[in-house]
């Protein structure tokens, strides 16, 4: 098990997932698993950079949507083969998120690629689709005992409806957080609706998820500890 | 010379002098002020003529907007094909409709789906033709009656995975061609029966095909031949026509004038400075004010700054970027027109100079 080798296999993740290559990263994954390589380190040293690097190729327009779709898509094959070798326990933050497009609204392409960065660390991810009426969010949370509802709007006039969502989840669970997005939603928006957060675009609706559960996480072990 | 709206829009497409620009859309121009005037629920207007015409209408009577325009939403020529829409009709606050079922299940599908013999009968498209034919009787001397339909890639959307029509559209692009091409082909009858219809103009919206979605590479090699196509269809057909896209298009406007069409429309996301610079002063181009923020929360006298912008940054009619959003105030709506009177001629480059 050398260093050396477990650096070309992390390297072939990513350069799988960057170029949508599948048959490389399903190879790489399973030589992974094979030559007993960490599979936690192989998401995050691998896939994680591969797909963060497809990030910003499409932030630079170099990339566009069907390139991302395939680049995600690479990133799933090399997912499903390793997350069966890894603990939960394993990722560090683990949350279940519940995510969806809100009543009215069928644009989803924008919710796919946020769902895609939080596949990709290890988030266990409820996507209810596009489309989904108020109850469905609230009902889903209660069901899959949610850290974190996402909400997705791409006009207006269905971005109002998330108000309402946002109170009903509050009321049944105050403990879960809800985080909204989508083009016509800003930071504004968000905190007058009652948000816990917003974010622009799908790695900082990310960077935002990790940083709010870590702080939940500190608070329920202070509270347990006390 | 005083024109009417409709010779003014007319003319204009036709590549003649006009006296100013005008101010009209070839898009949905629903607010709910017009639906309160005329006491209509939304989700029954997309299936009723009478009630589609009387809504389309109420753009010119109640705010002197230069045109009217059918339908409202983006489902028709998808249910002609076989799609379920979704009116949403027992939800209090006004949706758009939406495809709840799609036609196209399969990637065999792709290229040979069925089309109805009858397009003229097929779906809602009836009704959209009866609405033309009624405005056309009502309006038809002074009004331009203007109508639309997606181009063929944002009606892939519609009918089949959008997911994996993406994804397609860069691992099987023969495939997706013969999909667009036969989509286009679909498109140009329902053209035709739109112009017969009495229709005087008619906007391609092939919204979903912008930057935001699709390389300025794919757009050339897979978009703008069906674009071609059917554009060149509406020609043969005297159908004068626009070519829509919102969202970013800097990148691709100069492929976007190169289809053909008499006029495009761009909305707020592309730098009309910039598109000037790269195609000229010739091409028509319309646009590019908000459609939502604009109308809806600016004052009066932000609208009329926005009208003049437009005009300095060298549009040729004071257009929205996408449907004019429903919540629009009236008082704004009514100031865009004042204010394209006043300004429309002085302001715009064709006449500055
Ligand atoms: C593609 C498209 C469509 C497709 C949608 C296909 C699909 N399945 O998604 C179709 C053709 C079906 C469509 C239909 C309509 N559309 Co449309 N459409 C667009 C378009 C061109 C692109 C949207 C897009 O996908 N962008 C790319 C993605 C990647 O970006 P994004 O969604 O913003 O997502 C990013 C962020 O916002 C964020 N994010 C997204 N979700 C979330 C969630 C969370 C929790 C977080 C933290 C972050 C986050 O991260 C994402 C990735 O970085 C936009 C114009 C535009 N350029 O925005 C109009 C637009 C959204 N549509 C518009 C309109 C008006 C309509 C229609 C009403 C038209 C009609 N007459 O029927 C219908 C609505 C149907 C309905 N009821 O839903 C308007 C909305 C205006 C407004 N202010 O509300 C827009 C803005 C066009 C315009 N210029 O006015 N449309």
């Amino acid at each position: 098990m050398s260093e050396e080798r477990k650096k070309e296999l992390f390297e072939q993740l990513k350069q799988g997932v960057i170029n949508f290559d599948e048959d490389l990263v399903k190879e790489a994954a399973n030589a992974v698993v094979a030559e007993g390589f960490s599979a936690v380190d192989a998401v995050f040293q691998g896939l994680v950079p591969g797909m963060e690097y497809v990030g910003e190729l499409y932030e630079q327009q170099e990339y566009f949507v069907p390139e991302l779709l395939m680049c995600a898509d690479a990133m799933y094959a090399g997912l499903d083969i390793l997350r069966p070798h890894m603990e939960r326990t394993d990722l560090g933050v683990t949350g279940v998120v519940v995510m969806g497009v809100v009543q009215g609204d069928v644009h989803d392409i924008g919710k796919n690629i946020v769902k895609m960065m939080f596949d990709v660390a290890g988030f266990e991810v409820h996507d209810l689709g596009r489309d989904v009426p108020l109850e469905v969010f609230v009902e889903e949370q209660l069901r899959t005992d949610a850290d974190l509802v996402c909400l997705s709007a791409m006009m207006t006039t269905t971005m109002v409806g998330m108000k309402d969502i946002i109170k009903q989840i509050k009321l049944k669970n105050p403990n879960a957080k809800v985080m909204i997005g989508g083009a016509p939603v800003t930071e504004d928006i968000a905190e007058k609706f009652g948000a816990d957060g917003f974010a622009e675009d799908a790695s900082n609706a990310l960077k935002d998820a990790i940083n709010m559960l870590t702080t939940l996480r500190k608070l329920k072990d202070e509270a347990e500890s006390a | 010379m005083t024109l009417t709206p409709k010779e003014r829009v007319l003319k204009q497409l036709a590549g003649e002098e006009i006296d100013r620009v005008p101010c009209y859309s070839g898009m949905g121009n629903v607010t709910v002020a017009g639906l309160q005037e005329l006491g209509y629920k939304f989700p029954l207007v997309h299936g009723d003529a009478e009630m589609m015409a009387n809504l389309a209408a109420t753009s010119y009577k109640m705010f002197g907007y230069e045109c009217a325009v059918v339908p409202f939403d983006f489902c028709v020529e998808a249910e002609a094909l076989g799609c379920v829409m979704n009116a949403y009709e027992n939800v209090e606050h006004l949706l758009y409709p939406t495809i709840k079922e799609k036609a196209l299940h399969s990637e065999e599908e792709l290229d040979s789906f069925p089309i109805p013999e009858d397009l003229a009968n097929a779906g809602r498209i009836p009704v959209v033709v009866e609405a033309i034919k009624r405005l056309k009787k009502e309006f038809g001397d002074e009004l331009p009656i203007g109508t639309y339909f997606l181009g063929p890639f944002t009606l892939g959307g519609q009918i089949y995975d959008l997911d994996l029509l993406l994804k397609y559209a860069f691992k099987k692009q023969k495939l997706i061609y013969a999909m667009l091409d036969r989509l286009a082909d679909v498109l140009i009858r329902v053209a035709k029966i739109y112009k017969e219809a009495g229709a005087d103009y008619l906007t391609v919206r092939e919204m979903g095909s912008g930057t935001d979605l699709l390389s300025p590479r794919m757009w050339n090699t897979l978009i703008k031949p069906h674009l071609i196509k059917i554009i060149s269809a509406l020609k043969e057909m005297n159908f004068p026509n626009n070519l829509h896209i919102c969202g970013e298009t800097n990148l691709i406007v100069k492929n976007m004038v190169e289809c053909g069409a008499d006029s495009i429309s761009v909305e707020l996301k592309n730098d009309m400075v910039k598109t000037r610079q790269e195609i000229g002063p010739e091409p028509l181009v319309f646009g590019n004010h908000d459609a939502y923020k604009l109308l809806v929360h600016d004052s009066v006298d932000d609208v009329e700054k926005a009208v003049i912008k437009c005009l300095e940054d060298g549009v040729d009619a004071i257009w929205p970027g996408c449907d004019i959003w429903p919540e629009a105030k009236l008082e704004n709506v009514k100031a865009l027109v004042e204010a394209t009177k006043k300004y429309g001629a002085e302001k715009w480059h064709r006449k500055r100079k």
